[in-house]
């Protein structure tokens, strides 16, 4: 990996450019879909729709801001399902108000983030088999404590957040919080001093070390911060579901974290992000998903497909960066 | 002695000799010949799957479909024999052939498109698991044949019949790795992908072949668990992810290629066999199992790191 070349960010306009083949392809699912079923675009499916988006979305963003430190992040779903658990315990059992239990249920996401980055930046392991056992500890420790229980008498503002309708009856408040989310990820990577100093030391941790960055602390804080998202994912859950579900999070939501950031143009190796991309893939994954469930092919072949589309796109995304000199691909 | 004493797995071997004496004074029942026989036919799969990883991880890539490929390979093991009637011995090797089959398509993925394994192998997990679930809709093929299921619950004294499998694949392997032309290909191009290249050895080739091993021995694996269980089981594999990274990773084989120890990655399964028996015989809930590989593995790195802490200084 010494021989990458140097990847700064480029500027470019704000979601389309790189991200045109995506765009292409979920329209003509959506059509695809629409068409085969024309439930699809109610006004009812749109806002159950964009309610999954939002989770997934979040998802993507807690692992984009990981990646762009040039590391991953396996432990997304565990420290959600803990951050839901908490938020559960502090809401049903300890009764605290809810924007207080959210709140505490958050720092204990970004506490256990931050407990990967200072091990992956104090002992230098690969943060690949740092999460990955930390995943396992994580949700091992959740289940050992909760017996793998569900919390659900929670209270009822938690699931009226989920119903909530805004926007003419089809957008729901969560979608709205994933969008604000991201336009607080691009100011922070694109003008704030911390946020650029993430980017170099994805780029190249040598240089980046070597111009001054301290690079041990980046990679701590993002990954404290992909704890904080993981946990706003998984609180998002709660008010869907309107429970904390100790099966919510762990391996279902390694595949789309990785998808979102990575289908939207995030380097692997670290550097590059791209805050809108990973939306539109998080699109891609939540439409496929939904789009089969509406089109009555059962849950059982979900895996398959969702699978093969997602193979399909990367692949379309990685050959028309090689066939379009222009729009120069980060190697996925 | 010294070169026992000496070698990476020094550590381990102590661990489970220490673990095997606590075992033995806390739990009477630790010594008897039964338990030693779980204890064994419980690790044959778990060699055979920390196998499969090891042979992505010396080229310098990682196989996050070994479990998926493992399931889908043994419910379609099991379905051929059960809904075609295909006989025994050849639906073993028409298992096999499906997991090389399944590492080829990973293979091919990830050493022609560039796109990284990682995310590869993500993708095509999904894929194999839906496969999986699609056909069986989560429903286990029960009938399997007699011959298997003797296979399976066979043993002379503690020792399992299926203890065969490690016992061969093993010392294949080894010769594979350290002595064939092949082998050492493999690990040239996992210790440096560009300095291999250079010298005539073709990474492409070297990472499709890596793979289809890895698909190989997962089928292995498959075909071992159905004998175990008795059943083909959709949930065959699902629990395989952190087992496969954790015994090769705790046995010394470098995550970033190029180097493995085979009988490390033996002695980290039996450590972790040690503990799982240790748990159960000490009846504690078993979602400690998961917490405590975790930690083990977290401390095995820690320890390693502090191991080699002088030549980083230097």
């Amino acid at each position: 990996m010494t021989d990458r070349v140097l990847d700064l960010p480029r500027r470019q306009p704000i979601v389309l450019g790189q991200q045109a083949g995506l765009v292409v392809i979920l329209v003509l699912l959506g059509a695809l879909f629409t068409s085969k079923s024309p439930g699809f675009l109610s006004s009812f499916n749109l806002f159950v729709l964009g309610r999954s988006l939002a989770i997934d979305i979040v998802i993507g963003f807690s692992q984009m801001v990981v990646l762009a430190t040039g590391g991953m992040n396996l432990s997304v779903g565990s420290i959600g399902v803990c951050v839901v658990m908490m938020g559960g315990y502090l809401m049903q059992v300890v009764g605290l108000s809810v924007p207080i239990a959210c709140a505490l249920a958050l720092v204990l996401g970004g506490a256990l983030g931050w407990l990967n980055g200072f091990t992956i930046a104090r002992s230098g392991v690969n943060s690949f088999i740092v999460t990955l056992a930390s995943a396992n500890l994580f949700s091992g420790a959740m289940l050992i404590l909760t017996k793998a229980t569900p919390l659900n008498a929670l209270p009822r503002s938690v699931a009226a957040f989920g119903q909530m309708r805004i926007g003419g009856g089809w957008v729901s408040p969560m979608l709205a919080m994933a969008m604000a989310i991201g336009v607080a990820l691009i100011i922070f990577y694109r003008y704030s001093v911390i946020g650029r100093q993430s980017l170099a030391t994805g780029a190249n941790q040598r240089a980046a070390e070597m111009s001054g960055v301290p690079v041990g602390r980046r990679v701590i804080a993002a990954h404290a911060l992909s704890g904080v998202l993981a946990g706003v994912a998984g609180l998002l859950t709660v008010a869907r579901v309107g429970a904390a579900m100790p099966a919510v999070g762990g391996q279902d939501w390694l595949l789309p974290s990785f998808l979102g950031p990575v289908l939207g143009g995030a380097a692997l190796a670290g550097g590059f992000v791209s805050v809108g991309g990973t939306m539109l893939g998080a699109a891609l994954v939540t439409t496929i998903r939904s789009g089969l469930l509406v089109m009555g092919i059962g849950n059982f072949w979900l895996d398959l497909f969702l699978g093969l589309f997602l193979l399909a796109a990367v692949l379309l995304q990685r050959y028309r960066g090689a066939l379009s000199p222009r729009s120069r691909m980060p190697r996925v | 002695m010294r070169r026992i004493l000496n070698a990476e797995w020094a550590g381990l071997l102590a661990a489970i000799v220490v673990g095997a004496i606590v075992l033995a004074v806390v739990s009477p029942n630790f010594l008897s010949e039964f338990n030693f026989y779980v204890l064994l036919r419980s690790v044959c799969v778990s060699i055979i799957v920390a196998f499969a990883q090891m042979v992505t991880l010396a080229v310098g890539q990682m196989n996050l479909s070994v479990g998926a490929l493992g399931g889908m390979t043994a419910i379609l093991f099991g379905g051929m024999m059960e809904v075609f009637g295909v006989p025994l011995w050849l639906a073993v090797p028409i298992a096999i052939g499906i997991g090389v089959l399944g590492g080829l398509v990973n293979g091919l993925l990830a050493a022609r498109t560039g796109i990284n394994g990682f995310i590869v192998t993500l993708a095509t997990a999904s894929a194999f698991t839906g496969v999986n679930l699609g056909l069986t809709k989560s429903v286990p093929f029960y009938r399997m044949p007699v011959a298997l299921q003797d296979f399976g619950n066979g043993r002379i004294g503690a020792l399992p019949f299926l203890l065969i499998a490690p016992l061969v694949v093993s010392p294949l392997l080894a010769l594979f790795l350290f002595r064939l032309p092949i082998g050492r290909r493999l690990l040239a191009v996992g210790g440096n992908s560009q300095a291999a290249a250079l010298s005539g050895i073709s990474p492409g080739k070297a990472i499709v072949l890596a793979h289809c091993l890895s698909g190989l021995l997962a089928a292995i694996g498959a075909v071992l668990a159905v004998a175990q269980l008795g059943s083909a089981q959709p949930l065959i594999g699902s629990d395989w992810l952190l087992l496969s990274f954790a015994a090769p990773i705790i046995g010394g084989t470098a995550l970033a290629g190029g180097y493995v120890s085979i009988i490390g990655a033996i002695l980290a399964v039996l450590v972790i066999a040690l503990i799982q028996n240790g748990l159960v015989l000490a009846k504690v809930d078993p979602y400690w199992v998961q917490f405590l590989l975790g930690a083990l593995i977290v401390a095995t790195i820690s320890l390693n790191r502090w191991r080699a802490r002088p030549i980083r200084l230097g």
